[in-house]
């Protein structure tokens, strides 16, 4: 009975992930694609909980839904557009992307389904001292590049939403 | 002194640098002076080479320097110092000086004077190389030399637009015969292996007839361009548009005598190529005759000394065909004089009317300028072949070499030119010098010429009268004879040991043909029976087709001129069309693939990431593909 | 039974494909980020399925996860700020009316 929790959180979780990223595409309402996007996050998150990476989940959330969402949000409210109808917000490509995508679904559906690999995933002790160890002590250097990119991108955008004060 | 040969051209080179460099600004006047200077001396020392080589040295070759070393091709900087080179040599260097002399009074009030003697410098260097080349390329040289001098001073007044036409007409005809002096030192090349003379001439026999006949005649058509022989004459008449010293040095005693030099020199292969000697003799001849003709009619008084000088080119190539080499030489030395003296005494005449050439407007002028006319009344007596006059031994060596070598229709031809040649040359005396002056203003204001152009006249006239004798006599075996007998004679060509009395009565029957011709002129001109303009109407057609040279000239223009240009034309089409059309095609489609490459840019950044999505799809298909190995490695 | 390692995979697969399709279709700019944040979060979520199963000691698909963070985050941030100054030039974030650049 408890060996059932496992694939129902994860069939739960599935169901949440794809309809909330579909809504995240095809909603009517910008701040409603936000906050469904938000949503997707936070059931990422629970993925990563259910795969045993308690630390990268904690992660996921402080970042994506904490800051990332926080800063789309702030870029909706200050692009208001003027409204529209509902087929006005597709680009004209719409058909020729379809045409594209269909098959890369297919494709990569094939990929995806064909993965043989039985064996099951599930915690074997916490993810927190591994990574610890790995970006700290293995890749420090790749650690200390990433601040450097935090900081350029930072000042990045400041520089690029600056008015010029005359 | 032979081991100083080179000094001979170096003179008048250093001149003509000098001249070049410094005469406009700083020289003036002294250019002329520089220039007279340095041919005097390299007359000076030819007079030496000649009296070495007399002395016995007869063959002697002084190498400057190797010119082109390529694997076994090897050319030499050389000069070939024979009896044949010294005797062109002292005549070229000794004509030359005079004439240079003379140009310093003719040419004074010129404002071209000093370009006048850099050119004429330069001239006589490259003649010299060419007479003492001892290779077919380096006369090649000299030969190309004199070609762009002659177009350089035949164009001097090129303010005008006869002279640069009349320029590049010569120049044109010249390069004509030139293809044919190449076409024949390429063949000598590759038939001997050398274009060395001393190596061509002594492995003839290595030749096949065909070989040698094609060469000897290539050679001949470069020198009927040289020496204005049919086809290629009729620049010489036109280049009298140049200043009257040029025509004497270049169009009468040098220049056109560079193809009587080279046949004579090439005589080895003449010699042995049968019918080319006869071709040589035949065009001579026929040449001769055709050019006397024209001169019977022409007004211009230079005119009618250059198809005299046509003519008696004719004569010299005659002479070769005939195989008398010797008197070839002969009549070139002794026309040179002669004929020079002819030309600047014309220059004499125009000089003291102040520029008129026509002699319709001339007349009784021999009390105007006296030694102009007792020169030159001797010079037309050389020309007319009277004894004791040096034109005389010449051409009645050619003459009795005709009949005597078997050529009694050539022989004929000779004698009637010889008529004409008298008749002309009394009736340009008679119309210039003689008879009531037609021109009265002209008249009064003719004056004789200063000294520095009279002496020269002198001198050459001094020339005529005593060199014909002096080295001409005895006939078939007077000095000349000894001297170039040796290197020019060769085997093949009959040696002629006729009777005293043969001699006498074909002497006899030249000297009647002149005295025919000039009986005849004095009888038309001064007696006026038959008077000659009746005789003019009556000709009628014959007469006009005289006047108007044949209308050779506007046969040429047609024919050739025209077709030629047409031809070009042609090419040019081609060139802009297709070749400038291939390239601008070119550039079309770069331009047009360009452009239609560009509609890729639609500055739509969802197309953008459009063609990255389907890269992708590109990447997912070839990756599948491998991994469902539908593609094998 | 525990879930096996291929449906993770799916699962990443699918939200990728709903992510792509985001990007190529709508047309504000601003969803078309959020589309590109869902294909991050797909990759993350293969990565760390893939790290979980097969490493043994260290956590190397994790450690790429994190840098995934950070760039990602970096790259919202100077996104969002070019279509505001975009939005300031002419007040649209219409990808299909901002053509400047066509040539």
């Amino acid at each position: 009975m408890l060996d059932l929790i496992e694939p129902a959180l994860f069939a739960v979780l599935t169901i949440a992930i794809v309809a909330a990223g579909a809504g995240v595409v095809l909603a009517n309402r910008i701040t409603t694609s936000a906050l469904l996007m938000a949503f997707t996050f936070l059931n990422i998150a629970g993925m990563f909980v259910l795969l045993g990476a308690e630390t990268v989940a904690m992660f996921q959330v402080l970042i994506y839904v904490g800051a990332i969402t926080v800063l789309i949000l702030y870029g909706v409210m200050f692009t208001p557009q003027s409204p529209r109808p509902y087929g006005l917000f597709f680009q004209t490509q719409k058909y020729w992307a379809a045409l594209l995508v269909v098959p890369i679904a297919i494709i990569v559906a094939l990929i995806a389904f064909s993965f043989r690999d039985s064996a099951t995933v599930g915690a074997k002790g916490g993810d927190l001292l591994p990574l610890a160890t790995s970006v700290f002590r293995d890749f420090a250097f790749p650690f200390e590049v990433a601040s450097v990119l935090l900081l350029a991108a930072m000042v990045g955008a400041i520089v690029l939403v600056k008015r010029d004060e005359d | 002194m032979i081991q100083n040969v080179w000094l001979i051209p170096a003179f008048p080179l250093a001149a003509f640098l000098i001249d070049g460099l410094f005469g406009r600004r700083w020289l003036h006047k002294w250019t002329g002076v520089i220039a007279s200077a340095a041919v005097g001396l390299s007359a000076l020392i030819a007079i030496g080479v000649f009296l070495e080589v007399l002395g016995g040295q007869t063959r002697t070759t002084v190498t400057l320097y190797e010119w082109i070393g390529v694997g076994d091709f090897h050319i030499n900087v050389a000069a070939l110092v024979d009896p044949l080179s010294s005797v062109m040599l002292l005549v070229v260097t000794v004509v030359s000086f005079l004439i240079f002399v003379y140009s310093n009074g003719y040419m004074e009030h010129d404002h071209g004077f000093h370009r006048f003697f850099t050119w004429l410098s330069l001239f006589v260097f490259a003649m010299l190389i060419l007479v003492m080349a001892d290779n077919y390329l380096l006369m090649f040289v000299g030969w190309e030399g004199v070609g762009l001098c002659s177009y350089l001073l035949i164009g001097f007044w090129f303010e005008r637009p006869e002279p640069y036409v009349a320029a590049k007409k010569a120049f044109v005809m010249n390069r004509i015969g030139d293809w044919g002096y190449t076409i024949g030192m390429i063949t000598t090349f590759l038939v001997f292996g050398s274009v060395q003379f001393t190596d061509v001439f002594e492995h003839v026999g290595i030749a096949t007839q065909a070989n040698l006949t094609l060469i000897c005649i290539a050679f001949f058509f470069g020198a009927t361009g040289k020496s204005a022989q049919l086809p290629l004459y009729s620049w010489l008449p036109d280049a009298m548009e140049g200043p009257t010293p040029v025509s004497a040095l270049i169009h009468a005693a040098t220049m056109v005598t560079a193809g009587v030099y080279l046949v004579a020199r090439s005589m080895p292969l003449f010699a042995a190529a049968g019918p080319s000697l006869a071709v040589v003799g035949v065009v001579g001849a026929v040449t001769a005759i055709f050019a006397a003709t024209i001169a019977l009619v022409q007004f211009d008084i230079k005119r009618v000394m250059a198809y005299s000088t046509v003519s008696q080119l004719g004569y010299m190539f005659l002479a070769l065909g005939v195989g008398a080499p010797v008197a070839a030489i002969f009549h070139l030395a002794t026309h040179a004089f002669f004929k020079a003296l002819l030309f600047l005494g014309s220059g004499s005449v125009i000089h003291g009317l102040g520029g008129e050439q026509d002699m319709r407007k001339m007349g009784g002028l021999r009390r105007k300028l006296p030694v102009t006319y007792w020169t030159m009344l001797l010079a037309g007596g050389a020309l007319a072949a009277l004894p004791p006059l040096a034109g005389f031994w010449s051409k009645d060596e050619i003459v009795a070499a005709a009949f005597l070598g078997g050529y009694p229709v050539l022989w004929a031809v000779a004698i009637l030119t010889a008529v004409l040649t008298a008749f002309y040359v009394t009736r340009a005396m008679w119309l210039t010098f003689h008879g009531e002056p037609r021109d009265h203003h002209l008249y009064e204001h003719a004056h004789e010429s200063p000294a520095v152009m009279t002496l020269p006249l002198v001198a050459l006239a001094a020339g005529t009268v005593v060199l014909g004798i002096a080295i001409g006599f005895p006939p078939e075996t007077g000095f000349i004879h000894r001297f170039l007998g040796p290197v020019a004679q060769v085997e093949g060509i009959a040696e002629h040991a006729p009777e005293a009395a043969t001699i006498l009565v074909l002497a006899a029957i030249s000297v009647a043909a002149g005295v025919l011709g000039i009986l005849a002129g004095l009888s038309m001109y001064v007696r006026h029976r038959p008077d000659p303009a009746a005789v003019s109407r009556a000709a009628g057609p014959f007469y006009r087709l005289l006047v108007n040279k044949y209308f050779v000239d506007e046969l040429y223009d047609r024919r050739i001129v025209d077709a030629l240009h047409a031809a070009f034309g042609a090419m040019w089409a081609f060139d802009v069309h297709v070749i400038d059309g291939l390239a601008n095609r070119l550039g079309w489609l770069a331009a047009a693939g360009g452009s239609s490459l560009r509609r890729a840019q639609t500055g739509i950044v969802g197309n953008y990431a459009l063609t990255i999505v389907a890269g992708l799809l590109l990447v997912l298909v070839v990756y599948g593909g491998y991994a469902a190995g539908f593609f094998t490695r | 039974m525990a879930v096996p390692l291929g449906a993770f995979i799916a699962v990443s697969a699918v939200l990728f494909f709903i992510g792509t399709a985001g990007v190529l279709v709508r047309r504000n700019a601003v969803v078309i980020l959020m589309s590109v944040e869902l294909m991050l979060n797909a990759t993350n979520l293969a990565l760390v399925a893939f790290s979980r199963r097969y490493s043994s000691i260290d956590e190397r698909g994790s450690v790429f996860v994190v840098f995934i963070f950070v760039v990602a985050a970096a790259e919202v941030a100077v996104g969002l700020a070019i279509v505001l100054s975009a939005y300031r030039n002419k007040p649209t974030v219409d990808v299909d009316e901002i053509r400047q650049l066509k040539g």
